[in-house]
């Protein structure tokens, strides 16, 4: 019994070693919005090779992402999918570099192969009936979806209230972008927007894309940054550089645009 | 020496309880906590939060007496089976039984076009999160129910037959009254559960205020939104009723 306990605690003591206060240059713990998921786990198996530091990711929302920075979670770098949360973090003071602008994406529509709701263009997502998957407002994507939509009110082929009548339809407020694109594999929703990139082979299989009317993309700009409370501040920086130079074609390779 | 061992160690989980859950009390003045309280979506997720609670426990106690009497006290071919097999929603981690819930019942799911046929579609409903509560929540009861129907003395059962009281009249004024405290404990602790069902519903019943948005939920979004006064206040309601649950479960017990 005492044996066992002993082990139990050192157990539970090894699990405390990760966390902040112990420094480790060959460890880096990066906090991504979950729409880089793809890109940055190949670009991380290339910056590990060439520098030897491992990587660790935690994909999430960028607004929960901000959220467990702000509350003191052990990030060395941050990459937002928004303006929005990165200049929080930066108000904050918890930002150890300027953020910089490294990738930007596009919002596509996507609906199950099956078209389930009959949604055909953009247009129809104002129909009554439509099952219309978003993000929430706070995710990046979720708002800007919903700033796509009011920029398309009253233009040719939308009513003046074209964004009302979507946001009613809204059945599901996802946390994160991929939780929509995963409702519409499954067929649980008859259409929800993501950005290109989130349209991997695999959702591809089960799901069909309709464009966006490219005046209403709206600029989804990606910015990275050290974190100031960082034990590996020169590996957070030689994240970021990675990422902003040789890291770029693994973006373009998932459909990013350049900065 | 030892005495002083325990004593400390008691104190340290008691403390590591203790301690955040007065930080979420305190962190707010109480004017703070009832403006936060008085907003539309904290409103709509409290109603939501308990009528789909009764809804499933209602479900859980009138499905769940049978079961828990049958596990008791009938012999039959893969009991122990169904045994284990109530009991394992306890153990499967909630985002596993949403995704379950999903593939059997959701639009594209198995039972998916039959249930269409009928006219019923559950994803993104007040039902399914319904469902996902009584998924992971009716365990407890079902457990509690079992133990207790299997302490009642039969022997009075069978003394209430020879009194020439009915099957469905002992069940009824018998075996219940003597099974009851197992069985309040059992309906408080599923209430509990299901209360505090997160995972189960945002994958089975989405997210929309009013419709899936239960109190964990509501949580959740105020946070991301960074409204933390409500979601430490919806947390204090939560913590309230839990407080008041354990209490009652302790009463229970007591008699």
């Amino acid at each position: 019994m005492r044996r066992i306990s002993f082990v139990a605690a050192l157990l539970c003591l090894s699990l405390l070693s990760p966390l902040p206060g112990k420094a480790d240059p060959s460890s880096l713990t990066v906090f991504a919005a979950a729409s880089l998921r793809e890109a940055f786990e190949a670009a991380a198996a290339d910056f590990t090779k060439k520098t030897g530091i491992a990587v660790k990711f935690s994909f999430a929302g960028s607004d929960t992402l901000e959220q467990q920075i702000s509350q003191g979670a052990p990030a060395d770098v941050f990459a937002s999918a928004n303006l929005t949360q990165m200049k929080k973090a930066a108000d904050a003071g918890l930002l150890g570099s300027e953020p910089q602008l490294f990738a930007r994406n596009r919002l596509v529509l996507i609906e199950p192969k099956t078209n389930p709701g009959g949604v055909n263009a953009v247009a129809d997502l104002a129909k009554a009936g439509v099952k219309v998957v978003l993000a929430a407002p706070t995710v990046p994507v979720g708002g800007y979806a919903r700033s796509a939509f009011k920029k398309l009110n009253g233009t040719a082929g939308y009513a003046a209230d074209f964004s009302d009548a979507v946001e009613r339809n809204v059945v599901s407020n996802e946390l994160d972008v991929k939780a929509v694109a995963s409702k519409i594999s499954l067929g649980e929703g008859d259409a929800g927007v993501v950005y290109t990139t989130d349209v991997t082979p695999l959702v591809a299989t089960s799901t069909r894309s309709i464009a966006f009317p490219p005046e209403s993309q709206p600029d989804a700009e990606y910015p990275i940054a050290t974190v100031k409370a960082t034990t590996n501040a020169p590996g957070a920086q030689a994240f970021v550089t990675f990422v902003l130079h040789e890291g770029q074609p693994y973006l373009r390779a998932r459909g990013f645009l350049a900065p | 020496m030892i005495r002083a061992a325990v004593a400390l160690a008691a104190a340290l989980l008691a403390g590591f309880i203790a301690f955040p859950i007065a930080g979420l009390i305190f962190h707010q003045s109480p004017a703070a906590f009832v403006v936060a309280l008085q907003a539309p979506s904290a409103q709509a997720a409290l109603r939501l939060s308990l009528l789909t609670t009764l809804c499933s426990l209602a479900l859980t106690v009138g499905l769940g007496t049978p079961l828990a009497y049958i596990l008791a006290r009938r012999v039959f071919p893969g009991r122990a089976l169904v045994d284990a097999l109530v009991d394992l929603p306890i153990v499967v981690p909630p985002a596993v039984a949403g995704l379950a819930l999903l593939l059997a019942f959701g639009r594209a799911g198995t039972l998916g076009p039959a249930l269409h046929a009928l006219g019923i579609n559950l994803s993104f409903t007040t039902a399914a999160v319904v469902l996902a509560q009584t998924f992971v929540a009716s365990p407890f009861f079902v457990r509690a129910a079992r133990s207790g129907f299997a302490t009642v003395d039969q022997t009075l059962e069978a003394a209430s037959a020879t009194l020439g009281m009915g099957p469905l009249r002992t069940f009824a004024l018998v075996t219940i009254p003597l099974a009851a405290p197992a069985l309040t404990g059992g309906i408080v602790l599923c209430w509990a559960r299901a209360l505090g069902e997160f995972g189960a519903t945002i994958m089975f019943a989405g997210n929309l205020s009013g419709v899936s948005q239960t109190l964990p939920l509501a949580v959740y979004l105020d946070l991301e939104g960074g409204d933390v006064a409500g979601a430490t206040a919806l947390s204090v309601v939560l913590i309230a009723v839990s407080l008041a649950v354990v209490a009652g479960i302790r009463s229970v017990e007591r008699r």
